[in-house]
């Protein structure tokens, strides 16, 4: 009992602090026509009929209380990106793991307890919806900051597609697309809006907030003409790492200081190039090199653009967090290998360990919650929600090794884990594993892993909830980059108050409220959704009837063949006969 | 198809070759039956046979060479886009013509009566032409076996080219190298009067072979029709990727890829039989079709050929016209 008896006082720790208000936003989530590279006027998913949806901010200790109504033809879900939702998984948002989506034209409370500070982000976390444009900074700022700073930015990358997500989605997994070749954006945008400038008064120190909202581009930061300074790294404020260029995948954040230029002769270009690694092929007409403008003098002129030769630097060794955590050995390890191949349905599908993702018939936090004690049982859960097990306060460590020609993004939902260790090649626990030599590793809640290398992670499983970890290419999560971390299935029941609304929002949708994976009860499976598995590498009986009746009819014609010289065979006999007989004759004669 | 030896090519060279030893053997068993008494004039009338001959071969592989040559360079640069269009329509020309060929070779009871025939009344239209020069006259045997081969080894070279289309290289030389001596001995076994019977049941042998050959050309070809679509559909190679049309699909195995340079033995199987690791409804129905049609073909030609040999007249050999046109040259020489 002494655990949950932490966790609750925690809890009321949290809401005890005076200072704290709630902050409440109300989203109504509708659809806009909207322009935003000025290329392409198409519908998007916006907030109160705005598009781009105005970011949110609040201050660590606040209660923010988002009213969601769905105004759409679609269900939905939000997710903040990064906040911990310690005592408040039913409010993380992805859809079917912890919650049935928001029904179309119904409404729904996330009240999240905020309990950290740094540069968030909220976004739509069902069917891709935000790359239709469901997303918007979320920014938390501590009572008091780290480093000083007169007034900040936030510089939101994102790439951006003319098409709808959903008719991209079909293009993508499809049989005619067998190399899986993601959907390649018509252009990068910054903050959503055609042209992006920011401020700066000369002397004066910016912090910039840099996040990438994209559904795949990685950008390269650089800012002509200044030098910054890294200060946090997705809620982890860091000790100064000056570097000249960076790069930032999907769903990644990270801070900078800036301190403005003495004269305002000039004007200067912020640049977020777009790394072509990532796209299958690059367009003509698709310019990579993304940029907004540091404004010093509306009439100043622009200073030269440079480029950048893109420092690659090592975020799990260079940068040091400033509140220093130690690394703690692990009590669990579980590896991750992260492939894709053409499975028995044709379509090149994404898997952790030979297993697709596939969404359960029920959220599998319901699953938790209405199954007793089977909800330690795996089997519950289903095979393709790929569920993991983790009793409270293991120290888990996790080795992702990326088996793929490709570079991924992972995503731990309701954690930031520290980055401990980064190999080459594939990682297969013959030898000891190469951890840096470090007593206080980056923490943070992405992990980039490059192709056909591994990555090595930890976090300690004191947070209650069912927590998604995944890709955040949005292709590739909705190819089935996923499993599933049930956290203390058991301190969840206890802990967890899930509203009543949420049960009855899914028999809304006609989805099963609790149970296990396939709806039912107990171990009982059947009608579980299924997902595709490998394809068979030999005949099947079709291919061996198919070769006998091909041999067959070789052997067929083959017969006709010595058939039809059967006359002349006997022709011919006969007249060797007649000869031999002949001579036979002639010899006599003589 | 990475296996150094060629079948197609192989049988095609033996097929030309042994049909150009059968014409030099009639020739000269001509000569021996009528120049009896003068050895130095039939040694000399052999030679024009043998020049002819060799002249005729060579004119024929060096036209059909450079043909070869500029036609697959050219080709393979002009079609890469639709390479596998180009590798299909040439594999059905290359399966029509084998198919021909393999069932002409079957219905010639007696190759030797077949170009007696021939050759005596070709001999009959040169001397019926008119202002035939003394020249021609002279070299009447040295020109008649120079055309006839000359004509059988650029229908050889066309072939080969048609073949060579999809095939690598190096598995041309010694398959046609080993093409022409095979044909050359069974040549000079019919000269020699040999075996006939195991002859003919070779002949009978490499028909079959021949036509097992055709049909996996007939499913080759299919299926280059077939990853032609399926390149254009997907937007790119994708025989690389071995990637494959799911839609009727039959089977698609790990192993045994005739592309793959370490599957020697699938390469193998792919240049004698067709073999591929992938099958589509499409190429097992065309390899079982093809099969129907060559039996219906076989068995349509086996009651033709009864009823011709009912109502028979043997090939019609004008000895005397052939015996007094040799004379003719054997004079005009002296």
């Amino acid at each position: 009992m002494l655990f949950t008896t932490k966790v609750l006082a925690a809890f009321a720790l949290t809401s005890a602090v005076a200072q704290a208000a709630i902050v409440t936003y109300n989203w109504n989530i509708t659809y806009v026509m909207a322009n935003p590279d000025g290329l392409f006027e198409r519908r998007v998913i916006g907030v109160n009929g705005v598009f781009p949806p105005p970011p949110i901010e609040v201050t660590v200790n606040d209660t923010l209380v988002i009213n969601v109504i769905n105004q759409i033809d679609q269900p939905t879900s939000l997710h903040c990106h990064g906040l911990f939702q310690t005592g408040n998984n039913q409010m993380d948002g992805p859809s079917m793991v912890t919650q049935c989506p928001i029904p179309p034209g119904a409404n729904f409370t996330y009240t999240i307890p905020i309990e950290q500070h740094g540069t968030y982000w909220i976004h739509g976390h069902h069917q891709g919806q935000y790359v239709d444009g469901l997303r918007a900074p979320l920014i938390i700022h501590n009572i008091n900051e780290t480093y000083q700073y007169d007034a900040e930015y936030t510089i939101a990358f994102a790439d951006w597609y003319h098409d709808q997500h959903s008719v991209l989605l079909d293009q993508y997994l499809s049989i005619f697309n067998p190399s899986g070749a993601e959907p390649i954006p018509k252009s990068g945008l910054i903050n959503q809006i055609p042209s992006a400038t920011f401020n700066f008064v000369p002397g004066k120190t910016y912090r910039l907030r840099i996040i990438n909202m994209s559904a795949l581009a990685m950008f390269w930061f650089h800012i002509d003409g200044h030098e910054f300074e890294i200060i946090e790294v997705e809620g982890t404020d860091v000790e100064k790492y000056s570097t000249t260029a960076f790069h930032i995948s999907a769903a990644q954040r990270y801070s900078v200081l800036v301190t403005a230029r003495n004269d305002t002769s000039y004007n200067y270009v912020i640049h977020g190039d777009m790394d072509p690694m990532m796209f299958d092929s690059v367009p003509d007409d698709l310019v990579l090199n993304v940029t907004g403008t540091i404004v010093y003098n509306e009439a100043s002129p622009l200073a030269p653009i440079e480029t950048s030769d893109w420092p690659d630097f090592d975020d799990g060794s260079a940068l040091v967090p400033v509140v220093a955590q130690d690394v703690t050995p692990q009590t669990v390890s579980y590896t991750l290998d992260a492939a894709f191949s053409i499975l028995n349905d044709y379509i090149n599908k994404a898997t952790f360990n030979d297993i697709t993702y596939v969404m359960p018939k029920v959220p599998t936090l319901h699953t938790v919650m209405s199954m007793g004690n089977l909800s330690s049982n795996p089997e519950v859960y289903g095979k393709f929600t790929h569920p993991y097990i983790l009793n409270y306060n293991d120290e888990v460590e996790i080795i992702i090794n990326n088996a793929d020609a490709g570079n991924h993004p992972f995503h731990l939902h309701g954690h930031v884990f520290q980055v401990v260790g980064r190999g080459d090649g594939y990682y297969d626990g013959s030898t000891p594993y190469t951890y840096y030599n470090t007593t206080n590793p980056l923490r943070r809640d992405m992990i980039y892993v490059p192709s056909l290398t591994n990555a090595a992670i930890r976090f300690k499983a004191n947070n209650p909830g069912v927590w998604f970890f995944h890709c955040h290419i949005e292709w590739h999560l909705q190819a089935g980059l996923a499993v599933t971390f049930i956290e203390a299935p058991d301190v969840m029941q206890k802990v967890l108050t899930i509203d009543p609304s949420h049960y009855e929002q899914c028999e809304a949708l006609g989805i099963p409220a609790k149970g296990n994976a396939a709806g039912n009860e107990g171990l009982d499976m059947t009608g579980a959704n299924v997902g595709p598995t490998d394809l068979p590498t030999g005949f099947t009986a079709k291919g061996i009837v198919a070769l006998v009746f091909t041999i067959i009819a070789a052997i067929l014609g083959l017969i006709v063949v010595v058939w039809y010289a059967g006359d002349d065979t006997k022709a011919i006999e006969e007249q060797v006969k007649k000869i031999k007989a002949k001579r036979a004759l002639e010899g006599d004669a003589q | 198809m990475g296996s150094v030896f060629s079948a197609p090519i192989f049988f095609i060279m033996f097929r030309e070759t042994t049909e150009a030893a059968i014409i030099v053997s009639v020739l000269l068993s001509f000569i021996s039956q009528v120049i009896i008494d003068d050895p130095a004039l039939y040694r000399r009338l052999r030679w024009h046979v043998w020049i002819g001959v060799l002249i005729g071969l060579i004119i024929s592989l060096i036209i059909g060479g450079a043909f070869i040559a500029v036609w697959n360079s050219v080709a393979k640069n002009v079609f890469q886009t639709s390479e596998e269009l180009w590798e299909g329509s040439f594999a059905l020309i290359a399966c029509v013509m084998i198919t021909v060929m393999a069932l002409a070779m079957l219905k010639s009871q007696d190759m030797q009566e077949k170009w007696r025939g021939k050759l005596s009344q070709s001999m009959d239209n040169m001397d019926n032409k008119k202002g035939v020069g003394k020249f021609t006259r002279k070299y009447a045997l040295l020109i008649l076996p120079m055309i006839t081969v000359l004509r059988e080894g650029l229908e050889a070279m066309i072939f080969v080219g048609g073949v060579t289309f999809e095939e690598e290289p190096k598995a041309i030389p010694l398959a046609a190298i080993c093409g022409l001596l095979a044909g050359a001995l069974v040549g000079f076994i019919i000269y020699r009067g040999g075996n006939r019977l195991a002859l003919h049941r070779f002949f009978v042998f490499s028909t079959c072979f021949l036509l097992v050959i055709a049909a996996g050309l007939f499913a080759k070809a299919i299926n280059a029709y077939e990853m032609d679509k399926w390149n254009k559909i997907v937007g790119g190679d994708a025989d690389d990727a071995g990637s494959y049309d799911p839609r009727g699909n039959v089977w698609a195995l790990s192993y045994g890829n005739p592309n793959d340079p370490n599957a020697g033995f699938a390469a193998f199987c792919n240049s004698v039989v067709g073999w591929n690791n992938i099958a589509s409804v499409g190429t097992i129905v065309g390899y079982i079709v093809y099969w129907f049609v060559v039996i219906a073909s076989v068995i349509f030609l086996k009651f033709k050929n009864r009823r011709a040999r009912a109502n028979a007249t043997p090939v019609h050999v004008d000895e005397k016209a052939a015996t007094a046109h040799i004379e003719k040259t054997a004079a005009a020489l002296a």
